[in-house]
């Protein structure tokens, strides 16, 4: 982006001459989750407007998968939002299963839910994390990644990785459960529950930390849908619509869970907290989701045989999956050949750019990056 | 201090040396022999346990490598940071650049000068003294404007703007959050104060009535955030302003600054403890040696001030940061009527019981008792609650 | 000025308890365990034996069982996998003339190990690859020419060779067994009726 038109203005309206600073915020700033840029027009403290500037970690996935084939493209979805990689294998293996007509087996139906709840069990608790380290505690984004680590461990008992898991095939998952997967899980989980309680006592309900979050850069239910927001940032305006109960996919139907919404309990509803909120409270649903699957998950194979070289008929397919920063879509054209014609996804990160110039302004610098950490951007995911 | 080189130069130490040059070259002895000998090493302990309480805070292991523990760590730390290069930015004004850091660490260094650190332990009891530290601690907000404007880096600018308005505001409750204590002695000099409180508790000013105990804590938040510690840091928000004024900062000129952040803070508990707790005040009459009854005082001492830098970094590992504004806010809002109400409230508490209240004190001693022990059941609570793996070696 | 005061006194009482509720959790780590470890040096086992057989760390090949098939050649994304397996023109067996791993480029995502028919391409569970230059960073698992392997019949009956197809099957234990679904569903509904 030039710079052009964002020059120091003079403003004499009040008869005293003042200068607007233009802050460049990013690419390398310690609060913009990744490589992202702001153009910050600032009166003081004061913002006028920032721009957000993207493109820095662009890496033309889209385009690589033209390239690779529907079998070779599944490790490059993990790069396309690193933080939660399980659901964008899952979009990706969805939308080519329902391109090619594949059956995927009941058992592989539960390990892919399985190991998405513990990606969002994981993903969320980097973003609350990093959220309070933005505004300045230490302690509690040890603690969550502390528990992050956890997942992690579990994910790499279950995958080999602990980022890129590349866990999921079209037509199943590549790894079934291993022995005594489900006791170690429900190790963690009952572990777990209790420090949420315990990470809320910390930090969420402290008078700074909610002082630092209510009423700011609040938005109301009709701006979150114009805007295109989705996920926990369009919950935490109270609006309740989940993919996943919503437009039911894979095994989330059977299952037992609530879809937790923001409440304005301590400002306006819709503000940083809610969003903030939403997600503490996801993660008991995550938990609750994975504990049901535990108990229901059958015996029998995980992976369908699918042909070396899938060539789906010539046509399109288009699925949703809620990742963990939202409604995510898997759109691929297939012109009968053994490589996608075109792929596109569509993901919750970059659609919440576009919220960032209206409500910042008017904010204090400050509560910029609380905006930011509140809808959980990640950077690669805005790109891919 | 000037008896005892008065006293050096009547043994004829010094030969004819004139008075004039004995003095000004002592001092100037006694000066660095303060800053390595004592400083120094006070920072680079500071900087170690607030490392290794962060760590443990954090489920972490923290420094343990340099030496014992690793308690040698900032001595590492700072032989790494005087190896490399000092980069002094092109569109710096330099001179303001170099010098800025200096200026900060002179701010708290001057400071050293009235504490008392036993009943003999002070460089200079100065009758004004506590005026004196609130005067020249305010030293340190020019240094951080200095930096911030000298950087020209528009993060820099921010941090030192705040940094301003920040010291600037929080001077006026910290005064007000002394001046009860002031009102009750009658004098300003630190000796003076700690003369007038004993070593038990309940003859500290800290429980000697309601206003002082507030006044007490007002106090204390309000040298947190002029030494610019958690949730005050704003100045150098690392997550916004990058690193605020320190931002275009390096080597030793940024090791400097460390110096002083942590050096401050052991300030701010000294002078804690020599207002509201009593100094180095310890049960008399068990020992006629000084020798060992001054070792004694400076021990008692130590502790008391170090509680405060200790609660300092708990509070830093737990709380984040308060925003510009709320900053504000609560320095004229809440601290500043809050230091008003105490100070009249300790003068008609003077009124009333000119020779003090006999039984207050005591159930204030007993109250802040009973809160502890709510406190540690809470632990304990979270404890049971979580069912962690405990390990109570303090070493690791 | 009365609800003004009670603000201010409401904001000093839930400012307190906060604080004071969250230095009791700060507090309580004080005696809970640190969880990090003190990697590489001051750990009870090497990290790398404590890891999961299906950790996806650098690729090693067994060249003793490779068949030469090239499955994991063509099922490689980013071709960081080059193998050259000409004819021998006496014989007419298959060498195995190259065999490369370009460590720098691979991205560990476990697809060529999957397609091995033998395991003889696996990942072990070594990560440290740090090395000096990218040239460095190519593993070439062939010194000189050698005979692909050749599945036999029944087990595998030479000694040297039965340990290592042993722990090839292994690791392709680990990987699931895709299933004909028309087939499965067809034999469970046999089954239920």
């Amino acid at each position: 982006m030039s710079l052009a038109g964002y020059e120091f203005e003079v403003q004499r309206d009040d008869g005293l001459a003042t200068e607007e600073m233009t802050l460049n915020m990013g690419p390398q700033h310690p609060s913009t989750h990744g490589v992202l840029r702001f153009v910050v027009k600032a009166d003081g403290e004061i913002m006028r407007t920032a721009l957000p500037d993207i493109g820095y970690l662009h890496r033309s996935i889209e385009k690589i998968s033209e390239k690779v084939g529907y079998h070779g493209f599944m490790p490059y979805t993990d790069r396309v939002d690193y933080v939660s990689a399980m659901q964008c294998n899952q979009g990706w293996a969805m939308v080519c299963e329902r391109a090619a007509g594949i059956e995927v087996p009941r058992r592989g139906e539960f390990c892919r839910v399985i190991a998405c709840e513990l990606g969002r069990i994981a993903s969320h608790l980097l973003s609350v994390g990093t959220m309070v380290m933005d505004i300045g505690g230490m302690t509690p984004f040890t603690h969550a990644i502390r528990e992050r680590e956890k997942v992690n461990n579990l994910l790499e008992d279950l995958c080999g990785a602990r980022l890129t898991f590349n866990y999921m095939r079209i037509g199943g998952v590549a790894w079934d459960l291993p022995p005594g997967y489900a006791e170690q899980v429900t190790a963690f989980l009952d572990q777990f529950g209790p420090l949420i309680a315990e990470y809320n006592d910390l930090i969420s309900y402290n008078k700074i930390y909610v002082e630092r979050l209510a009423n700011v850069a609040a938005v109301s239910k009709e701006e979150a849908i114009n805007y295109n927001l989705v996920g926990p940032n369009l919950r935490g305006c109270g609006f309740q619509y989940d993919v996943r109960r919503d437009e039911p996919y894979s095994i989330y139907p059977e299952l037992d869970f609530d879809v937790p919404v923001g409440t304005g309990e301590v400002g306006t509803l819709g503000d940083c907290f809610d969003r903030y909120i939403v997600r503490i409270k996801e993660l008991k649903e995550s938990c609750k989701i994975v504990r049901q699957c535990l108990d229901m998950i059958p015996a029998g194979p995980v992976l369908a045989r699918v042909a070396k070289k899938l060539k789906p008929p010539v046509g399109d397919a288009h699925v949703r999956v809620e990742a963990s920063r939202g409604d995510m879509g898997w759109y691929v054209v297939s012109d009968g050949s053994e490589f996608p014609y075109r792929t596109k996804i569509r993901t919750g990160s970059f659609s919440a750019m576009s919220i960032v110039d209206k409500l910042s302004r008017g904010l204090m610098i400050a509560d910029l990056i609380a905006l930011i950490a509140s809808l959980d951007v990640v950077a690669p995911e805005v790109d891919r | 201090m000037q008896s005892f080189i008065d006293s050096l130069i009547a043994s004829g130490i010094f030969g004819g040396l004139p008075a004039e040059a004995v003095y000004p070259a002592m001092m100037f002895l006694f000066a660095s022999l303060v800053v390595f000998g004592f400083v120094l090493p006070l920072v680079t302990i500071t900087i170690w346990l607030e490392r290794r309480v962060w760590s443990r805070i954090q489920s972490r292991v923290g420094p343990n490598r340099v030496g014992p523990q690793g308690v040698l760590q900032g001595l590492a730390d700072g032989v790494k940071n005087i190896l490399k290069e000092d980069v002094v930015p092109d569109a710096a004004d330099r001179p303001l650049f170099v010098f800025a850091p200096y200026l900060l660490v002179w701010g708290f260094l001057a400071t050293f000068v009235v504490i008392p650190f036993s009943s003999a332990l002070v460089i200079a009891d100065l009758n004004v003294g506590i005026l004196y530290i609130t005067a020249i601690v305010a030293l340190s907000a020019v240094g951080v404007l200095m930096a911030g404007w000298a950087s020209n880096n528009k993060w820099s600018l921010l941090g030192g703007i705040r940094s301003a308005a920040q010291v600037v505001s929080y001077e006026i409750p910290a005064g007000l959050a002394l001046l009860p204590v002031v009102l009750l002695t009658g004098t300003l000099s630190t000796q003076g104060i700690i003369q007038a409180q004993g070593w038990a508790p309940w003859d500290w000013f800290l429980f000697h009535s309601p206003f002082t105990f507030i006044a007490a804590f007002a106090f204390y938040i309000s040298a947190l955030a002029e030494t610019n510690r958690t949730p005050f840091d704003i100045p150098e928000a690392e997550s916004e302003l990058v690193a605020g004024f320190a931002t275009e900062y390096s080597g030793f000129r940024f090791a400097l600054f460390f110096l002083a952040e942590w050096g401050s803070l052991y300030v701010t508990g000294a002078i804690m403890a020599v207002v509201f707790l009593g100094g180095w005040q310890i049960p008399t009459g068990w020992t006629n040696n000084t020798v060992v009854l001054n070792i004694a005082q400076l021990g008692v001492f130590f502790l008391k001030a170090y509680f405060w830098v200790f609660l300092a970094m708990w509070i830093r590992a737990t709380l984040p940061r308060i925003r510009v504004d709320q900053m504000m806010s609560l320095c004229w809002k809440y601290l500043v009527p809050l230091g008003f109400v105490n100070l009249v409230g300790t003068a008609v508490w003077m009124v009333i019981w000119p020779e003090g209240n006999a039984f207050v004190p005591y159930l204030m001693v007993v109250g802040t008792l009973a809160l502890t022990v709510i406190f540690f059941r809470r632990v304990l609570y979270h404890l049971r609650r979580a069912k962690p793996e405990l390990y109570f070696n303090p070493a690791i | 000025m009365a609800s003004s005061i009670g603000q201010y006194l409401k904001h000093a009482k839930e400012a307190a308890a906060t604080i004071f509720e969250g230095m009791s959790v700060t507090m309580s780590h004080f005696v809970r365990k640190p969880y990090t470890i003190q990697y590489p040096d001051r750990t009870a086992v090497r990290v790398q034996d404590t890891l999961p057989l299906r950790y996806r760390g650098i690729l090693e090949v067994d060249l003793e069982i490779c068949t030469g098939c090239l499955a994991c050649e063509r099922a490689c994304p980013i071709d960081c996998i080059v193998i050259d397996a000409p004819k021998d023109k006496a014989t007419r067996a298959m060498l195995l003339s190259r065999f490369d791993i370009d460590i720098a480029k691979c991205m560990y995502c476990g697809l060529c190990s999957e397609v091995c028919p033998t395991g003889s391409i696996h990942h072990t569970t070594e990560f440290e690859g740090a090395d000096y230059s990218l040239e460095s960073m190519i593993r070439r698992f062939v010194k000189d020419p050698v005979l692909a392997y050749k599945a036999k019949k029944g087990e595998e009956t030479d000694p040297l060779i039965a340990p290592i197809l042993d722990r090839g099957l292994e690791f392709l234990a680990e990987w699931a067994e895709p299933v004909d679904m028309k087939k499965y569903k067809k034999a469970q509904e046999e089954a239920a009726s």
